[in-house]
């Protein structure tokens, strides 16, 4: 129980809209599919990210919705049906303002943050 | 988006995750973990599948149908369960829609898209009315028509004039109503043929003898040739001339009620006129149009007197005009019956599901406890009323479908245009899918907001299901109650006061015996018998041979003079007084036998002879009204008045020469109606039928029998004086000719109609107070039994019961008597010749509280039978 509590505690709640930047990032680097979106972030936010799949899965048919990303059916590594979802053109412009967006709010929050250090 | 493709992505979803939890496993057994530690680790750590897929699917944005299925799924199930509630409701929404679709489809055939010719809105007729406001169409010779058309205000002219043709080459001649066009008037009317081809330019060129070619009206088509599709290029034979037969119209066409349409030709003679029909340009008005015929017809009436009244105001009229004035106010009269009898029926399902939200408290405290949205369940109230008043209306457009024919048949004959396509045609279902729609809202929003507010602490720890209503939900229960109530009285009140306008008007003194009489109408060809003496002869032979027939008592000749509505309204002038605009009479042309065959007893002197008929003698009988006018001192016998306008137009109208000058009077008539049924009798002048005869007149026939059985032995007598000669085909007795004038027409629509609402209205209000003393019975059981078991008695239960229901219904009828009295002017008005009396509202109170009594009475009676230890056992 302890444990569990433990391990809540140190996972960071997403913010509101930041998971759709994170899923166009992870397709940046090519095609996946959902449970192999969520494996890279949780990898690369070295654990602190965990996506729950509550959320995924309506995030990427919205993303689908909005064709900033598309959708086909693959044959996984280990001979799996999946559905792969690659990044689009528009889906590739809405990274690069997400992430301008994102840099922005960094700063900023940095900068009420840390006055000191500016 | 289809229900396929729902399921295909559904079906897709369901692989996404599967393949999601697939992989998970995977990985984590790659790791070493035992297979079914891996799968439900997996499946662990996913969390709730059914969840995942529910919110996703919320992203594609269907989730409001699936939302829809289930409530219309589980709302079907509610009503199934209480079938005598559903069946009450249903059968309110559906009377009440029923009615406001079948009158509101009268209403837009007849007022709202009553013609099916092009820009009917711009098409007007000539009309003038005289000095004493009495209204008359404008007939205009050749050369004036052409002279109308360079007016600036027009866009086009045709014109029209009508002969009553006959069938020839056959056995008996048939009538056949011929209509003769210009030959640009089917380009006027812009309609579509249903076979052939209309008239054209080329079959009617100017100043040229037309073609002989015909188009078939759809009704004559249908009647005489059984609609044969291969009628066009074969021939029809009436009055002895061949017409090739070039097109048939489509059923919508009724242009002057024309069985054949046949090329005029325009002359230049001057007493030949024609009825002109123009089109105004755009953006014309009627005021500036007038202004400009107004100067025009002046200049027409000083070349052809005859034809205009003495002094006149142009006023054009638009197709309908007339028609709006006629009915427009009683099919407002009924749209607002109907709407009346609507709102009484939603009233009823209003009370049924706000009875039901209480019993349904439990449910829906449940429902909410367990996360239901507020929203969420107002929807699913909402679906269930919906569901209610769609089925209402789809019943209810089934029964609108059988009362528009009988309103139809019932609808006063030449009230409204014969173009009129009545029925249940799509903007009227468009209007019944409005109406369920809105009924929906208006019964189920009120008791929806109630329920979908439930205390859930207090329903849930109420330790039994059945609660007593509070005082809030009694409120609306009385106020519904109450406004049924008064709804019904008004529409009782209207039916009461339409019924006995009615009945007043059929017991009418008409002066004259309209028994075993009837009138056969005898239309004369044209270019026949076009001198004084020659349709003297014809006319008297006609006379002489029917009255000569055994089955005939007396036989009569009344050109224009049969009644109730008869004679030709004219100024007269009496020797020896000053002549002023206002002295008219009406006018009518006939035999000596005349009084004898309608039994008009002759007050004073005598009626002129056989002998003095035929050499056209000027001598004149006038009704009591005219004595009681104009001689005031009973010194009218043997006096001389004069009509000015009483002049003959040759080959049309042929008069005795000196037509227009004094006449003697040699007698006194008693009043016969001669102004319909309503009005009073108006001044009257009965004159041989010789001084003046027109094209047209007719034989009245009293027989010992039923007199239209001896119609064709009549036929053949005419038949043989003239081989070509028909009657028309269209013979009533006089009684027919009472119940066709437009005001019996109409009070007879308006009371059945009136009677039937109002009877529907009171069982309706009826079943509303009988469903919520029924429930409040059944829901104060508990408490009746409680006090029987303190001592009270049956009657002391019974008179609670009724004292529960005494108030909303003394309310309502208060609300009603005072609404009545305030409405009574607008309904005086409406309902022609009637008024309200303290008679009526007496018997329609007792009515209605008897009725409510009685339905008090059944749920009362069983309050007050109930055992006190089985209601207190039954908590």
């Amino acid at each position: 129980m302890a444990e569990k509590r433990e391990r809540y505690q140190n996972r960071i709640e997403l913010l509101q809209g930041t998971l759709d930047m994170l899923i166009l990032q992870t397709l940046q680097w090519g095609p996946q599919h959902g449970y192999g979106i969520s494996v890279a972030i949780r990898n690369r936010s070295g654990e602190l990210l965990q996506v729950d799949t509550g959320s995924l899965y309506p995030a990427l048919h919205r993303l689908e919705k909005q064709k900033w990303i598309a959708a086909a059916w693959k044959i996984s590594e280990n001979n799996q049906r999946a559905k792969y979802y690659r990044l689009t053109a528009t889906g590739k412009k809405q990274l690069t303002r997400e992430r301008s967006k994102w840099s922005q709010l960094s700063d900023a929050i940095a900068g009420v943050l840390y006055p000191e250090e500016r | 988006m289809s229900f396929w493709r729902r399921k295909k992505r559904e079906a897709e979803l369901d692989e996404e995750l599967r393949s999601h939890l697939a992989m998970a496993a995977g990985e984590r057994a790659e790791r070493g973990e035992d297979r079914k530690e891996a799968e439900h680790a997996a499946r662990r750590e996913f969390g709730n599948t059914s969840l995942v897929k529910e919110v996703t699917r919320d992203i594609w944005g269907w989730r409001w149908l699936s939302d829809i299925g289930n409530d219309a799924r589980y709302g079907m199930r509610m009503l199934l369960k209480n079938p005598g509630f559903t069946c009450v409701a249903i059968l309110s929404l559906a009377l009440g829609i029923g009615a406001t679709t079948a009158v509101f489809s009268v209403v837009y055939g007849v007022l709202v898209n009553p013609y099916p010719y092009a820009n009917s809105d711009r098409m007007v007729h000539l009309v003038v009315h005289d000095a004493a406001g009495n209204r008359r169409f404008v007939n205009l010779n050749g050369p004036q028509l052409q002279q109308l058309r360079q007016a600036s205000s027009v866009e086009s002219v045709a014109a029209m004039d009508g002969w009553n043709l006959s069938t020839t080459g056959g056995d008996l001649p048939e009538d056949v109503q011929g209509i003769y066009l210009t030959s640009n008037a089917f380009n006027y009317f812009g309609v579509p043929m249903l076979l052939g081809r209309g008239l054209l330019p080329s079959d009617g060129p100017d100043g040229q003898d037309p073609e002989n070619v015909a188009v078939l009206g759809y009704r004559f088509w249908q009647r005489h040739y059984n609609g044969d599709p291969d009628i066009v290029g074969k021939k029809i034979q009436l009055v002895h001339k061949n017409y090739e037969i070039v097109g048939v119209v489509r059923p919508r066409f009724t242009w002057g009620d024309g069985e054949v349409y046949l090329p005029l030709k325009l002359t230049a003679d001057p007493v030949r006129t024609v009825f002109p029909m123009l089109r105004l340009k755009p953006g014309v008005t009627r005021a500036a149009a007038n202004a400009e015929f107004q100067s025009l017809l002046e200049q027409f009436a000083k070349q052809t007197p005859s034809h205009f009244p003495e002094h006149f105001r142009s006023t054009l009229e638009g197709l309908n005009d007339h028609f709006v004035e006629d009915i427009g106010g009683t099919l407002f009269l009924l749209l607002s019956a109907v709407a009346l009898l609507l709102l009484i029926g939603c009233g009823n399902v209003s009370i049924l599901l706000l009875a039901r939200a209480t019993g349904r408290q439990h449910e829906m405290a449940v429902r909410s406890a367990i996360g239901a949205e507020r929203s969420r369940i107002l929807r699913q109230l909402l679906t269930e009323a919906l569901m209610l008043s769609f089925t209402g209306a789809a019943i209810g457009v089934a029964l609108a479908n059988g009362l528009v024919k009988l309103i139809v048949n019932w609808l006063p004959e030449f009230s409204f245009p014969h173009e009129a396509a009545i029925s249940i045609n799509l903007p009227v279902l468009w209007f019944s899918v409005g109406l369920a729609l809105l009924t929906g809202i208006v019964f189920g929003i009120s008791p929806a907001l109630q329920s979908a507010r439930p205390d859930v602490a207090q329903v849930m720890q109420s330790t039994t299901r059945k609660m007593t209503t509070g005082l809030h939900g009694r409120r609306i229960h009385s106020l519904l109650i109450a406004s049924q109530i008064a709804l019904t009285l008004l529409l009782l009140a209207a039916a009461g006061v339409a019924m006995q306008g009615f009945v007043r008007m059929m017991r009418v003194n008409l002066g004259y015996d309209p028994h075993n009489t009837m009138s056969v109408g005898i239309p004369v060809h044209d270019n026949t018998y076009t001198t004084w003496e020659a349709r003297g002869a014809f006319f008297n032979q006609l006379l002489k041979r029917v009255s000569a027939m055994p089955e005939v008592v007396a036989a009569g000749l009344s050109t224009n003079a049969t009644p109730p509505n008869n004679g030709w309204e004219q100024r007269l002038e009496i020797s020896g007084k000053p002549s002023s605009e206002e002295q008219r009479a009406r006018i009518n042309f006939v035999s000596p036998a005349y009084f004898t065959v309608l039994r008009i007893p002759l007050l004073q002197g005598r009626v002129w002879d056989e002998s003095e008929t035929l050499r056209g003698a000027k001598l004149a009988l006038i009704n009591q009204s005219l004595a009681h006018q104009c001689f005031p001192s009973g010194d009218a016998i043997g006096s001389e008045l004069r009509v000015p306008q009483l002049k003959g137009e040759p080959p049309f109208q042929l008069a005795v020469p000196g037509s227009d000058g004094w006449f003697q009077v040699i007698g006194v008539v008693s009043d016969a109606r001669n102004d319909g049924l309503q009005k009073p009798t108006k001044p009257g002048l009965y004159v041989p039928y010789t001084i003046m005869m027109p094209v047209f007149t007719q034989i009245l026939v009293r027989t010992q029998v039923p007199p239209l059985t001896t119609l064709h032995a009549v036929r053949e007598q005419i038949h043989r004086i003239d081989p070509d000669q028909q009657a028309e085909r269209d013979v009533r007795d006089l009684d027919g000719w009472i119940t066709t004038q437009p005001e019996w027409e109409q009070g007879h629509l308006v009371a059945t109609l009136f009677a039937g609402f109002a009877i529907l209205a009171l069982a309706l209000a009826a079943t509303g107070l009988y469903s919520v003393i029924s429930y409040t019975v059944a829901q104060r059981t508990g408490e009746f039994g409680i006090r029987m078991a303190l001592g009270a008695g049956r009657g002391d239960v019974l008179l609670m019961v009724f004292r529960s229901a005494a108030m909303s219904v003394a309310g309502g009828v208060l609300a009603g008597v005072l609404l009545t009295i305030t409405l009574n002017r607008l309904l005086a008005r409406w309902i022609h010749g009637s008024s309200l009396d303290a008679l009526i509202l007496v018997g329609v109170i007792l009515l209605l509280v008897a009725t409510s009594g009685l339905s008090c009475l059944i749920p009362a009676r069983r309050a007050s039978s109930v055992d006190p230890i089985v209601a207190l056992r039954y908590e």
